[in-house]
């Protein structure tokens, strides 16, 4: 059923994809305003790729052409930018931005961009989180067949996709990083692989100490699994009707832990169905579906099941006597939630919605090509530079004699010094790292500068941030915050970060090479400085 | 027939064989009176189910599964089954099965009791099997032991295996009034949480503890499992009930108690059988399921034709018909014998008689133009002609007249004459009076010499025996029948000479019944009742189904109800415990103990009561704060007060087997609502702030609780609670003053 991405225009579009690219606040400093130019989250580069590339490849492999990203307004430059000079050219996505701001102070509230951009969305989509980077044994299309399936067979009004998060070994990042969001006990049924009950926050709320589930649920479905190791991948295909709940359902924030759990709801509540009926008869009145309504098969199926379950709880045990059930024939299907869940055994899938989550994602990807030579060795001017082959070294970067690296990714433009030792860090693009550094286990953000001598340890910076010569700082975040405002204010206050913002690079992509050189220029700078330092 | 009963030769002899032998106990007692009247003169393991009573099915299914030596634990009519087990085939020497009756004391109300029995006369020393006395099963319970051994060996704390069989939510052996929710671990089938669910008062939600998924990331939530009540215990689950007093139940105190003790350590896993087929006469209602269910030979190879339990021989014709062989039975060319119908030796069914569905007993008359469907009439029972009786089960030796009507759901006891013309209404109940029952017991006892072969003296002495023992119980409950005879009557139409004696329809009046509470109350056993459709129930049932769920806030509807029921709940017991909390805190008080001291001693209490830890709580905050002096008109001083006292004992809080804040601050709040100390909250909470013994996000959590606001309490302690709560959203909102600048909001932007 996979279509192929040259699909004839005519085809009238099946799905569009809705990314959301938020502000990665479990991310930052990472993610914290260089200057006047945002830090989009969307724009991470995780192994040198931008976050967005993988879920966009992810969105074309499966089909899908139809792309609407929304961002917030501060992010729209820059990530229009990226898409406009790096994915167009090469892909035959149609890529549509549209900016959101929520407050940021009151949260986050996925629901509603989707109010705010419902009249953009016609037909039956796809949410996704910019984040997410699923394994490529998991291809979109797994879930879109589900969902295909589902809708049609079972009137299911939604699919999600659910992995199997990796247990991590506690200690292997600082506390403070965040370790990969907790999994979600969820309730499912195997046989229908539908999603029944998530465990929301509300819910743990409200009883902290006891799972409460309905005795509706387990009445509906008497065999169901309750998992707790598997983490929400946030991405969802949904009919076009959720979108006419979320405008009428408008207390809903989240979409997560309200909308997909009141819709898991709908599949044995059979008052709520009763009142939702009308936009969900919209929702399953596709030809296809009409023209299963006239085939017995599908008939016995849905509706023979319902009235022998209601009349035989009516008639207790006594083989059910066909009474007439309005009900029944009004609800003949469910409106379910899908479920596909990914084990962890096919290739680990993660959230990157945090600081444990992108060392992870990138020690990973490190861990996969240790056998595919490095295509292009930096360019190299001394010998003696040892570089392990599980790195990943970025182009124009320029490492200097006897550096040694290891598990590291290093982005592009960056210049590493002299007898530099970097051990499993990820160190963004336009990086300068002086001589004698030496840096273990540290995220760098962009444009991050390491004086000479410096020794940092499980450290994350900010971007732009400077590191002085000579510290030696362990498991910090380094935020220029940090030194500046009051302590544990906010870092996405732009304001907060101007100083630094206006002398250097105004915008991270548009011009790299005047970067580039402005860089070059400071890491000169630096790398006479450290000579004199250790002289 | 003198029973070896002594536990000591037993004991020898076990551990002289070692654990070869396959031991079972038999609790042949069932401990409630839902067959009553049919059970007044009988036990009911002794009803025939398929014409061979229902002790001898357990018997059959026990050798099935390979079980050597057979404990049967009994107490009412005890006589009357051992006589039935002496006459049992598996009493007969080369039977390979050794049977031992054990007589327990009348004061055994419960499983439990029956347990501890069981428990002080050491009868067992290893694995055994644990059934009632009236279990239909074709299960191979040796692989079950084979599997409980195995994991024995490897984990010592497996206590115990139930086996519960697969089937469907609405399965009809599967009782509506009595079945539950089993929580079981996906690979290891550990049973992890058990929650019973009663049809009435109708459960909405099954609570699942949160820490069992910390543990078992994979689980499986089966509502759909039918409780065999086939256990396999290993020697020391006796010694659990003999260490736990309050145990009545096998499930609902026994398994819950070990599942949810945080100091027994102890595991029960589950055997979930895929095939096979067990299931417990438990009530009316299943009583018709499995015989049904042995009529369509689900119960194969236990059915009427081949190994009948009793030794009937029975021809199977198409249809699942089957009729005694051997040319006894009366069958007139005119009558018609409907499918599933079984019909027992020496019957004689008259001219266009017709049974569809039903079993008729041995020696059984059926008059002319008579209608039976769905029924069960056992031994000796004489039908006159153009009667109808419909999905009732008609004792032995009953006679019900000419052109009588027998409504579904009847109960008609031993003996009763009713008619002719009669016309009982459904559900009618009806038991032999008292005073003519002397001339029963002579008819019904030649009955039984006549089919239950001779051997007259020894059985008869033993059947007066269980008589005269019963007598006193059966009294009281048939003299609180007879009171009320009258107006019981006037509704009915016996017909001339009967000799019924009509039973009550309603909740049952007796007050030692207890039946407000618990899974016997009067609604719910209408669930159990035969043919009783309970058609209105349902129908309620289902509104309130979709009033609760018609709106996603009626999440929050819920509340209101379950802080209603908690409070209710600390009824009995609870008071009892609180009133013992007071009398240790006191002196601890006034002695001055230790924290630590007076800690242990409250662990200690609660242990013995077996109470939750939130009542525990309830009573340390509640000597706390009932113990602080009220300071007139001197805030500073009154905060001093307060200082002092959780500065001495606050700890004491936090010292009682768990700690939990957010519980702490909602009974700090419901004791100073309910008291004249609610100014006092404010002044207290900030101490126990001070003190760590809460702190911030405690208050926080507390404050979110839809309870804390006084949602659901009484108007009268409504405006307190919300006062106290007004209280602390001051305080919160000066935690927020102090942190503002450090707020931290780290959800995903997705």
């Amino acid at each position: 059923m996979d279509l192929t991405t040259s699909t004839d225009s005519s085809v009238p579009r099946e799905f569009i994809a809705v990314i959301l690219a938020g502000y990665g606040s479990g991310l930052h400093p990472l993610t914290s305003d260089l200057g006047d130019s945002a830090c989009p989250k969307a724009l991470l580069s995780i192994a040198n790729k931008p976050m967005i590339d993988y879920t966009l490849d992810w969105i074309e492999q499966g089909g899908v052409q139809d792309v609407l990203i929304i961002c917030p307004s501060t992010h729209r430059a820059a990530i229009s930018h990226y898409i406009d000079s790096e994915i167009s050219s090469s892909s035959s996505l149609r890529i549509n931005i549209q900016t959101h701001d929520e407050d940021e102070e009151t949260g986050v509230g996925t629901c509603a961009p989707f109010r705010a951009h419902a009249h953009r969305i016609t037909e039956d989509f796809i949410v996704l989180p910019c984040d997410f980077v699923p394994p490529p044994s998991l291809p979109l299309s797994k879930l879109l067949n589900k969902f295909r399936t589902d809708t049609v067979t079972d009137g299911a009004i939604a699919t999600s996709c659910w992995f199997e998060c990796k247990s991590s070994e506690k200690g292997s990042y600082p506390e403070e990083w965040d370790t990969p969001s907790s999994p979600v006990p969820i309730v499912w049924h195997k046989p229908s692989q539908s999603l029944l009950h998530v465990d929301s926050s509300d819910e743990i709320n409200r009883n902290s100490d006891e799972l409460e589930l309905r005795m509706s649920l387990l009445n509906s479905y008497p065999s169901s699994k309750l998992s707790s190791k598997n983490q929400d991948s946030g991405v969802y295909v949904c009919k076009r009707n959720v979108l006419d709940f979320l405008k009428q359902k408008s207390e809903f924030e989240s979409f997560r832990d309200e909308m997909i759990p009141w819709l898991c709801k709908m599949q044995y509540q059979r008052g709520k169905r009763a009142k939702y009926s009308k936009a969900l008869e919209n929702a399953t009145s596709s030809t296809q579906y009409e023209a299963l309504r006239h085939s017995t098969r599908h008939n016995q199926a849905g509706i023979i099941i319902q009235s022998q379950l209601e009349s035989e709880s009516q008639a207790n045990g006594w083989p059910g006597s066909p009474t007439p059930d309005d009900d029944s024939n009004s609800f003949p299907s469910t409106f379910g939630v899908g479920l596909v869940l990914h084990e962890l055994a096919d290739g680990p899938a993660i959230r990157v919605n945090t600081l444990a989550a992108f060392a992870e994602i990138n020690r990973f990807f490190l861990s996969q090509i240790p056998l595919q030579a490095n295509k292009e060795k930096p360019p190299t001017s001394e010998q003696r530079i040892q570089v392990s082959t599980d790195s990943i070294i970025g182009d124009s970067t320029t490492l200097d004699e006897r550096t040694t690296i290891k598990k590291t990714v290093i982005g592009k433009h960056c210049k590493i010094g002299k007898m530099v030792k970097l051990t499993g860090c990820v160190i963004l693009d336009h990086c300068v790292i002086e001589d004698g550094c030496k840096l273990d286990n540290c995220l760098l953000g962009q444009s991050t500068k390491v004086g000479a001598k410096t020794e940092l340890s499980k450290c994350v910076s900010q971007p732009g941030y400077e590191v002085a010569a000579g510290e030696s700082i362990k498991g910090e975040k380094l935020q220029s915050s940090d030194w500046t405002a009051a302590p544990g204010s906010s870092d996405e206050d732009e304001d907060d970060d101007d100083e630094d913002g206006s002398e250097e690079d105004a915008d991270n992509d548009d011009d790299e090479g005047s970067s580039a050189d402005s860089e070059a220029g400071t890491a000169k700078t630096g790398a006479t400085a450290a000579p004199n330092k250790s002289e | 027939m003198a029973p070896r009963s002594s536990a000591s030769t037993t004991k020898e002899k076990l551990i002289g064989g070692e654990d070869e032998v396959l031991q079972a106990i038999i609790l042949a007692d069932s401990f409630n009176k839902r067959f009553k009247p049919l059970t007044t003169r009988k036990p009911r393991c002794l009803l025939p189910i398929c014409n061979a009573p229902l002790l001898e099915w357990t018997f059959e299914s026990l050798a099935l599964a390979g079980v050597k030596e057979i404990f049967v634990v009994c107490r009412s009519h005890s006589g009357q089954v051992k006589a039935a087990i002496a006459e049992s085939k598996w009493s007969k020497p080369g039977s390979g099965i050794k049977i031992t009756t054990i007589l327990t004391a009348k004061e055994t109300y419960s499983p439990g009791d029956a347990m501890r029995d069981v428990y002080t006369r050491g009868l067992v020393t290893s694995d055994f099997v644990l059934v009632a006395g009236d279990l239909v099963s074709n299960v191979r319970i040796d692989e079950v032991v084979r599997v409980h051994k195995e994991r024995r060996k490897t984990n010592k704390d497996a206590i115990m295996t139930m086996v519960v069989k697969e089937s469907g939510v609405n399965h009809r052996t599967r009782s509506k009034g009595d079945s539950a929710v089993f929580v079981l671990d996906a690979e290891t089938s550990e049973c992890l949480h058990y929650e019973p669910v009663d049809g009435h008062p109708k459960k909405s939600t099954v609570q699942i503890p949160r820490e069992i998924l910390a543990e078992h990331p994979e689980l499986e939530i089966r509502n759909d499992l039918i409780d065999c009540c086939i256990d396999v215990c290993s020697a020391e689950v006796p010694s659990l009930f003999q260490d736990n007093f309050d145990y009545l139940d096998l499930r609902r105190d026994f398994v819950h108690g070990v599942l949810t003790s945080d100091l027994l350590m102890k595991n029960i896993h589950c055997y979930v059988l895929k095939e096979g087929y067990a299931a417990r006469v438990k009530d009316t209602k299943s009583y018709d399921a499995i015989s049904k269910d042995i009529l369509s030979r689900w119960t194969f190879p236990l059915v009427p034709d081949d190994n009948h339990p009793s030794g009937h021989v029975y021809e199977h014709l198409r249809g699942n018909k089957y009729i005694a062989k051997g040319d006894t039975v009366t069958l007139s060319r005119t009558c018609k014998i409907g499918n599933n119908t079984l019909i027992g030796s020496s019957t004689q069914v008259y001219d266009n008689a017709i049974i569809t569905g039903s079993v008729i007993g041995r020696h059984c008359v059926i008059g002319n133009g008579t209608v039976i469907r769905g029924s069960y009439v056992f031994d000796g029972t004489v039908i006159g002609p153009n009667c109808v009786i419909e999905q009732s089960i008609i004792g032995a030796g009953v006679s019900i007249k000419e052109k009588s009507t027998v409504m579904k759901g009847c109960l008609l006891g031993d003996g009763v004459m009713v008619g002719p013309g009669a016309k009982i209404e459904a559900f009618e109940r009806l038991s032999v009076k008292p005073g003519m029952e002397v001339q029963m017991d002579v008819e019904e006892d030649s009955e039984d010499e006549d089919e239950d072969k001779g051997d007259d003296d020894s059985e008869e002495e033993v059947e007066e025996d269980g008589l005269t023992e019963d007598d006193t119980e059966l009294d009281s409950d048939i003299e609180e029948v007879e009171k009320i005879q009258d107006t019981l009557k006037a509704k009915l139409v016996l017909g001339r000479d009967s000799n019924a004696l009509v039973w009550p329809r309603g909740p049952i009046l007796d007050d030692d019944e207890e039946d407000a509470e618990g899974p016997d109350n009067f609604t719910n056993q209408r669930l159990v009742r035969l043919a009783d459709n309970c058609s209105d129930l349902a129908d309620s049932d289902s509104d309130n189904d979709s009033d609760a769920s018609t709106d996603s806030n009626s999440d929050s509807d819920e509340i209101p109800i379950e802080a209603g029921g908690a409070s209710l709940l600390l009824s009995q017991p609870q008071t009892e415990f609180k009133r013992e909390v007071k009398l240790s805190l006191d002196r601890a008080f006034e002695e001055g103990h230790s924290v630590d001291n007076a800690a242990v001693e409250l662990k200690t209490l609660r242990m013995a009561s077996n109470v939750p830890l939130v009542h525990v709580r309830t009573g340390v905050v509640a000597a706390i704060v009932d113990r602080i002096p009220i300071v007139e008109g001197n805030p500073g001083e009154q905060r001093q007060a307060i200082g002092k006292m959780i500065g001495r004992w606050g700890e004491l809080i936090n010292r009682i087997g768990g700690i939990d804040g957010v519980e702490t601050v909602t009974v700090l709040q419901a004791q100073c609502a309910s008291s004249k100390r609610v100014a006092l909250f404010g002044p207290i909470l900030v101490a126990l702030y001070q003190q760590d013994i809460v702190d911030e996000d405690d208050i926080r959590g507390w404050h979110e609780l839809p309870v804390s606001q006084g949602v659901g309490a009484l108007l009268s302690e409504a405006e307190e609670l919300k006062r106290c709560w007004t209280v602390g959203s001051r305080m919160i909102e000066q935690f927020d003053e102090q942190e503002s600048s450090e707020e931290d909001d780290d959800e995903d932007s997705e």
